[in-house]
């Protein structure tokens, strides 16, 4: 098995002298694997993600993602890192209202310097596989949740990132546009990106992942793979 | 109302916004004490004698006596109309000797050091064991007090150009004795050249000469010339005959102040009023930017009951507490910075000491909270009428409605790094604060525009009044009255023929000697002219001089000549006209070939070859030669030569009329332009900590799709450095306009035109790199709020409203 990330021992404590958020994670997924981090809320699995995309670091225990580790990153090595191998999607978009959907998409590209013919190609390249080329110009706060989501799903993608990271992606959206979303999410797997999502609903981690762990109050609670058909 | 919810509210508010309440406190600390300083410095420029002879207790009357007694003297303090005396204190007047070096002008326009020359002068010296009195406060400018035998405390005014430690001789005196300069002060009406212990007179007094003492007096009428005079006679008439030696009227010491002070006024006037006008425009940005940014806060407090009047004043109170520190500390500040400050401009004004007006102290605090008050009130009052729900709306999602338009146009500037094109949208988004910063900005730049063009500008006005570029060495003849006592020696009785065949022959001989030229000065009354018309004739080719030429150009054929502003303005003549000069009897009509620069106190001047101006002065005759030195001669040795091969009967003497007025001027201007600079900076700061706070969810963004801390650096700092260069290219012409404007105000006042290289100083390489001092003010505003941008964890910056 080719491990991508890897947690050994991870804790993070905000508070000296509250709980920690995270306590003595250990957790390997493997390269193509879909795995779907659940627990209810205030369980832990925002801060176990942010963590992992290297947004926050952890108060002990190491995480290594893709031979890098993360924990040890200064904030411009984090940055970096998360331009080379990790994609982010959150619950509520986090798109820049005052770009057009096409400059959203490009920012990663830019910002990682890749040629601006290449990363033009690419962003309109990835607008159309998601099916919203036809709102390239037009700004998010036009967009349906939806559209929206898939814009920040490309923006995600823009630099290939090894490692796809989604925080409630659904959990800003109707059951239908939720379901739409959910495909999008099995579709890249299949196609071998690596995703670990975040949510605290039991039907979508078996829905769309292969593999559940469960988080209760910064602790791992269980870690099964799912079996059976997931459409 | 009920208050304690209202406290409760402000002080939560405050607790939240430690970094706004920061900024807050900071601008009016800035802006109060730059506030407190302009406006001390413009109400002292309005009459500024008058108020350092109040502060100082001037004297009206400064009367020097002999022969009478203490008892007499005493009687005359009980005469009606005397509100106050001081003295007797013993008065001396002394020859004295001191070694100075000479600070020399170099080709290459800078100064040197040059050799140690000797000095000779007279100073009058009075006994006084301490600077106070009823009468008479003198300022000590550095140093003590005179507190035993062998010190002396110069005056500013004495024209030795001495610093605490060095050491004058007074040759007159019974063995020679010397006396250490430990201190430097100044009298409002310039009672004395010096002063020594009362001890010290007696030890100093020739033997054979009468002692003297001095009086100082003020009468409750005053105001006139006339009245003065009355006074005096009263207390010459109150005294033996004979016994008042001189009396000096403060009139005297008013008009030669109040002339020296009005060139001035105008550009402290213009500092003034800049200081003034950005810090109400930055304090107004910063007020209202703070309210704004709570406005979701204020939608909450609505919603669990508050009031509109409640939220107001919760806004107000949290807006008050952080500006009242400010203002408190401001003023202190303002006050603190006022004192050398104000100490410089009482040097260029030379009224010995200015203050902050207490009034000033009073009114900037209250004036500022006013503004702070009456801003953060309107501003609250508009969110407190919105609906709970929409202010919290309103204030979670502060969407600009503009911008959008130029981050796609910036967006497609490749040449630019993505987080530079980003930021440099930035200011479009809230075009209302974006002018108000830009305001700011170009307040600061053209005051550093104006302030450096000014500082080049009095320099050359400095070189072209005292000509020591050109002029460096000046010999003085004996006269046609000799014997005249120079040095303590009386001159040989030598013709002035003679005299000037010495000096030229030592001139040619001397090694060093570039050009020499014979000088006249005379004055006349001039049929026509109100006042006494001063001429200045050489004896040859004089074009070297140094003369800066305002109009036309030096004369140089027989009948031409030169003039200054004040006999054009007097005459109602212009360059090249022709004029009869008509004065006893004698007449001769010149043609005017340039204007000259050269004030002269106002005093109409003509400037010719002797034998042109001699037709209508027959006693001009020279006084002086004015010496020209090759370059790379030493100032100081050659002097010390000459004067030794001349002999006694002559003095020989760098020209050194620089004088301390010129770099306190400097001074002011340089330490006014940062200070106005400084807080064009704090509106800065406090535009982009705004527009980071407001932006800090963005932030996170930013940051989670791969934005580093130094990218995030340039994003924030390229949010102002746009506005900044715009202000740049804004504030040269405005900088350059205002130094055009205030430089023949400043002129006027003296009765001068201006040269054209006065006026045109700045050149263009200069100006684009002032241009840039608008980027420069923007950038370093910037900083600390991009540091904090940079620095700021990403999932904090997410989880922002």
């Amino acid at each position: 098995m080719d491990t991508l990330v890897q947690l050994a021992d991870v804790s993070k404590q905000y508070d000296s002298d509250g709980s920690p958020a995270v306590a003595d994670v250990s957790m390997e997924v493997a390269r193509g694997e879909s795995v779907a981090i659940m627990g209810p809320s205030g369980s832990g699995k925002s801060t176990l993600l942010n963590l992992i995309a290297g947004l926050d670091r952890p108060s002990s225990g190491a995480i290594t993602v893709g031979g890098e580790r993360v924990d040890t990153l200064s904030e411009t090595g984090a940055a970096r890192y998360r331009r080379r191998q990790v994609g982010m999607i959150f619950q509520f978009f986090n798109l820049l209202d005052d770009m057009t959907v096409f400059d959203n998409v490009l920012l990663p590209a830019q910002l990682a310097a890749m040629p601006a013919s290449q990363a033009r190609g690419r962003a309109g390249e990835l607008l159309a596989a998601l099916r919203i080329g036809q709102h390239k110009d037009a700004y998010p706060a036009r967009l349906s949740g939806g559209e929206r989501q898939r814009v920040a799903i490309a923006r995600a993608l823009v630099n290939r990132p090894a490692l796809l990271l989604a925080d409630e992606p659904t959990g800003a959206l109707d059951t239908a546009t939720g379901e739409a979303i959910g495909e999008l999410l099995l579709d890249l797997n299949s196609s071998g990106q690596t995703l670990i999502l975040v949510t605290h609903n039991p039907d979508l981690a078996a829905r769309y992942t292969r593999r559940v762990i469960e988080i209760v109050d910064g602790r791992i609670a269980g870690d099964a793979c799912v079996t059976g058909a997931h459409r | 109302m009920k208050t304690f919810p209202v406290l409760s509210a402000a002080r939560g508010g405050l607790s939240g916004r430690r970094v706004q309440a920061i900024v807050i406190g900071l601008v009016l600390f800035g802006s109060t004490a730059a506030s407190t300083l302009a406006l001390g410095l413009l109400a002292d420029s309005s009459a500024p004698f008058d108020r350092a002879f109040a502060a100082q207790h001037g004297a009206d009357v400064t009367a020097t006596t002999t022969g009478a007694s203490p008892a007499q003297l005493a009687a005359t303090t009980r005469l009606p109309g005397v509100t106050a005396s001081a003295g007797p204190y013993p008065e001396a007047t002394v020859s004295v000797t001191a070694k100075v070096t000479p600070s020399i002008h170099v080709s290459s326009g800078g100064h040197a050091k040059g050799t140690p020359i000797t000095l000779h002068q007279q100073l009058t010296l009075v006994g006084r064991s301490s600077p106070a009195g009823p009468l008479d406060d003198l300022t000590l400018k550095s140093g003590h007090w005179a507190s035993g035998p062998g010190q002396i405390v110069l005056s500013s005014q004495s024209g030795l150009n001495l610093a605490v430690g060095s050491q004058i001789t007074v040759t007159g005196a019974p063995g020679s004795p010397k006396l250490t300069v430990v201190g430097v002060a100044t009298s409002v009406t310039g009672t004395a050249q010096g002063w020594v212990t009362p001890a010290e007179i007696a030890a100093l007094h020739a033997a054979g000469t009468p002692e003297a003492s001095q009086m100082l007096y003020r009468f409750s009428s005053a105001g006139t010339t006339a009245a003065v005079n009355t006074d005096i006679a009263a207390v010459t008439a109150a005294l033996p005959h004979g016994s008042v030696l001189g009396a000096q009227s403060y009139l005297t010491a008013k008009a030669q102040a109040t002339s020296s002070v009005a060139p001035w006024v105008p550009f402290i006037v213009a500092f003034g009023l800049i200081g003034l006008a950005m810090s109400v425009l930055i304090v107004i940005n910063v007020v209202s930017g703070a309210v704004v940014a709570g406005t979701r806060r204020i939608g909450v407090l609505k919603s669990i009951g508050f009031s509109p009047p409640q939220v107001v004043a919760a806004y107000v109170l949290q807006v008050a507490v952080p500006a009242v520190v400010g203002c408190v500390t401001g003023a202190v500040a303002g006050n603190l910075v006022a004192v050398p400050m104000l100490g410089q401009t009482a040097q260029v004004y030379g009224v010995g000491s200015l203050g902050v007006p207490f009034w000033v102290n009073l009114a900037v605090p209250l004036a500022m909270l006013g503004l702070v008050g009456v801003t953060a009130a309107a501003i609250a009052l508009r969110a407190g009428r919105m609906s709970a729900v929409q202010a919290i709306a309103t204030g979670r999602a502060p969407r600009p409605a503009h911008g959008y338009g130029a981050h796609r146009l910036l967006g497609q500037a490749r040449l630019l790094p993505r987080p530079v094109s980003i930021g440099l949208a930035g200011p479009f988004a809230r075009p209302a604060r974006t002018l108000v910063t830009l305001a700011a900005i170009v307040f600061g730049v053209t005051t550093v525009i104006f302030g450096f063009g000014l500082r080049t500008s009095l320099d050359r006005v400095q070189a072209n009044l005292s000509h020591a570029a050109s002029e460096q060495v000046q010999v003085f003849l004996a006269g046609r009255q000799g014997p005249v006592v120079i040095n303590g020696h009386s001159s040989a009785k030598l013709s002035l023929a003679a005299q000037e065949h010495a000096v030229q022959a030592a001139l040619r001989a001397k090694p060093g000697t570039l050009h020499y030229v014979a000088q006249a000065d005379g004055q006349i009354s001039v049929l026509g002219l109100p006042d006494q018309l001063s001429l200045i004739g050489f004896g040859g080719d004089a074009n070297w001089t140094g003369y800066a030429m305002i109009a036309g150009h030096w004369y140089s054929g027989p009948g031409q000549v030169d003039v200054n502003t004040a006999f054009l303005n007097d005459t109602g003549s212009a360059v090249g006209d022709k004029y009869t000069l008509i004065s006893g009897g004698k007449h001769t009509t010149v043609q005017i070939a340039g204007e000259v620069f050269d004030p002269a106190g106002g005093t109409p001047e003509v400037i010719g070859s002797m034998s042109t101006l001699s037709a209508v002065d027959p006693g001009l005759s020279p006084s002086q030669y004015q010496v020209a030195l090759a370059p790379g001669t030493d100032v100081g040795s050659y002097v010390n030569t000459l004067s030794s091969a001349l002999g006694k009967g002559y003095l020989v003497t760098v020209n050194n009329s620089g004088g301390a007025v010129l770099p306190a001027i400097l001074g002011l201007v340089a330490a006014l332009t940062l200070l106005i600079a400084v807080v064009a900076g704090l509106g800065v700061l406090n535009t982009v900590v705004l527009q980071t706070r407001e932006r800090v969810h963005d932030l996170g963004v930013f940051k989670a799709v791969g934005m580093t801390p130094r990218q995030t650096i340039a994003m924030v700092v390229s949010t102002v450095a746009g506005t900044g260069l715009v202000a740049g290219l804004i504030a040269v012409p405005a900088g350059v306009a205002l130094h055009r404007y205030v430089l023949p105000v400043m002129g006027n006042a003296v009765q001068t035109g201006l040269p054209a290289a006065v006026l045109n100083v700045y050149r263009p390489w200069e100006l684009v790199l002032l241009a840039l001092g608008g980027l420069a003010i923007a950038v370093t505003g910037a900083l600390a709020p991009a540091g904090w941008a940079a620095r700021t964890r990403t999932a904090s910056a997410l989880r922002a409203e």
